[in-house]
């Protein structure tokens, strides 16, 4: 039996962890609608308490809070990107888990395929899930909203992917912890909900106590939501927001490093006692 | 070298047990310093009851639980120090249908491993066309799984544990929940697997499939491996006893436990014949069953058991695990 070696076994895994992630996706399609639905359900929530408790003034206190008065669009790349935060930390942190207690983990590691490439193929999938949230949750309010901001899109998109790399980071993380600790929904929903509130989903990130901002400042969404803002909303460019978006590579760099090798910990630990195979 | 070689391997795990802030440590031994070597072109059996250690084995073989001490070599390839080249050489289908991916067909769970196996695309389209034919699952290929039987998802596992033409295979009751027509064809490809050479590890609390299928057998209890050598040395040892099984309900501890105070009688083990009933299966290993039987019968009948069947029977493997542990295998 031929085999392929080298580079091109580890694409030709990668390939098929994707395809099988999406064959996933679209054999469960109510999981991928509820992430388009979500972020339209999160900002009606935000405006409708907005109002409530802003009142009359309330659209005047948003614009000069955040300096735009397009409330609708502000809200909705704050919601894209925490949805795509859900994703991966739901989808690569919950996966490995997922994959336990359906049995096919064991399937997985008995094949001799780096730990690493499995992780990186479920990402890939992933980096097509939020590629279609982020399009069609932004692009449809964009269009309705300031149509013509196609440049803009694209570089929103392009800050994305590169946000997307610490995320998954964050993701290999949890998948140590859930495979060592189990209860990944409880870790997921508190973590979820955690980011949604530090990283200036729906507010700026300047409103928050001081040390609650330092919080902020190591969480790669902070940078993508405020970056993506200042981009669609107040005609920035990639190149003029350079300071950030090299916090944000190093970010890159430090998250995938560091998770990486607390899920290998993890894991190897998980193999001594028995962990993997415990539903 | 052989393509197994299994050197003082053991593994203990250690638990937490009791209530919420008063949890002790517990070790429990589930595999205890075991040794043993599979050449090609042979089925080695692994036998024992449930929990006697047989799945720790094998997942230590294949690189999932890490060893406590010892090591296993899988075609030269240490699992502790090089686990990724020992999976390369094994093929292993593990207990159970949740194997698979069920919102997948058969054929695309199969794509998939040969994919993580490395396969070259064109090599892994026929191999699945031909293992998709060996298990007969051809003309169900493009189903997807959980529209499957229990016994199609059995064979699926099985298949996809030939995809790489592995030199070692590990089999972790194969057969288990399978009717007796699939059972047949999974047991004769195993035979051909054989012939073709590959190194076969098959566990089994079936001592039937063990015997018939392996050329050699370790009768595994409570981690440690009690007897080792082929299944007619094995039963050879046990033949200077006669074998007489008895089947009779109300059988008490007390009775069957007094049974041993009999000069005669070697060892005495009790099962249930079936769980939804109260039929329990005694089987005596006597000196001169003959002579004794009456006495037995005449002794059970006044400690009130009532006696439904009576048979003098060849010795079998499950005979092998009573010598050795005086406990039946369906304990």
């Amino acid at each position: 039996m031929r085999k392929v070696s080298g580079i091109r076994g580890t694409v030709r895994a990668l390939g098929a962890i994707f395809w099988k992630g999406i064959k996933h996706y679209t054999r469960y399609p109510g999981g991928f609608l509820l992430y388009l639905i979500l972020p339209f359900l999160f900002t009606l929530l935000i405006f409708g308490m907005g109002q409530f408790i802003g009142g009359g003034n309330a659209a005047l206190n948003f614009a000069a809070r955040t300096g735009t008065s397009n409330i609708l669009v502000y809200e909705i790349l704050g919601s894209a990107v925490w949805m795509t935060s859900w994703v991966v930390v739901e989808d690569v942190g919950v996966a490995l888990r997922d994959e336990q207690m359906k049995g096919t983990l064991e399937q997985n590691f008995l094949a001799p395929v780096n730990r690493f490439t499995l992780l990186v193929g479920i990402s890939l999938t992933d980096i097509a899930i939020t590629t279609c949230i982020f399009f069609i949750v932004v692009g449809v309010t964009l269009a309705f909203t300031m149509p013509g901001a196609y440049l803009g899109l694209l570089q929103a998109f392009l800050l994305l992917l590169v946000g997307l790399v610490p995320l998954f980071g964050i993701g290999f993380l949890f998948a140590g912890f859930v495979i060592k600790f189990k209860e990944p929904y409880v870790f997921t929903q508190v973590v979820n909900l955690v980011f949604g509130a530090l990283t200036g989903t729906y507010y700026p990130v300047a409103i928050l106590p001081y040390w609650v901002r330092g919080l902020s400042g190591v969480l790669p969404q902070t940078y993508v939501i405020e970056n993506m803002r200042q981009i669609v909303l107040a005609n920035q460019t990639l190149v003029s927001l350079y300071g950030s978006i090299f916090i944000l590579l190093a970010l890159a760099l430090a998250y995938p490093t560091i998770g990486y090798a607390i899920f290998k910990q993890l894991e190897k630990k998980a193999s001594v006692t028995g962990e993997l195979s415990k539903y | 070298m052989n393509p197994v070689d299994v050197k003082s391997l053991s593994k203990t795990f250690e638990t937490r047990e009791g209530p919420l802030l008063r949890k002790k440590k517990k070790s429990l031994i589930a595999v205890d310093n075991i040794d043993f070597s599979v050449p090609s072109g042979q089925i080695f059996g692994l036998l024992g009851p449930n929990g006697a250690g047989k799945t720790t084995t094998i997942k230590m073989l294949c690189t999932l639980i890490t060893p406590s001490s010892g090591d296993a070599y899988i075609n030269g390839n240490s699992v502790c120090k090089d686990p990724q080249k020992a999976r390369e050489n094994l093929g292993v289908m593990l207990t159970g249908e949740r194997t698979l991916y069920w919102k997948l067909t058969g054929r695309e769970n199969l794509e998939y491993f040969a994919a993580l196996y490395h396969l070259q695309p064109s090599d892994s389209k026929k191999r699945i066309n031909y293992l998709l034919e060996l298990v007969g699952l051809a003309d169900r290929e493009n189903t997807v799984v959980e529209n499957y039987s229990t016994g199609m998802r059995i064979r699926l596992s099985f298949a996809k544990a030939l995809l790489n033409e592995a030199p070692v295979l590990l089999f972790d009751e194969p057969t288990a929940s399978l009717d007796p027509q699939s059972s047949r064809l999974i047991r004769d490809i195993i035979r051909e697997l054989k012939e073709k050479g590959h190194a076969i590890i098959l566990t089994t609390h079936n001592m039937d499939e063990a015997d018939i299928l392996s050329d050699r057998v370790a009768i595994i209890d409570h981690g440690r491996i009690v007897t080792l050598g082929s299944p007619s040395e094995l039963k050879e040892k046990v033949k200077s006893s006669d074998v007489i099984e008895i089947e009779a309900r109300n059988l008490s501890d007390q009775s069957t436990n007094a049974l041993e105070s009999f000069s005669e009688v070697s060892k005495v083990a009790v099962s249930a014949v079936d769980s939804t009933d109260d039929r329990g299966l005694l089987r005596i290993h006597a000196e001169k069953g003959k002579e004794v039987l009456p006495r037995l019968l005449d002794f059970l009948v006044r400690k009130r058991v009532s006696i439904t069947k009576v048979s003098f029977i060849e010795p079998t493997l499950e005979d092998v695990f009573i010598a050795e542990t005086g406990r039946s295998l369906r304990d």
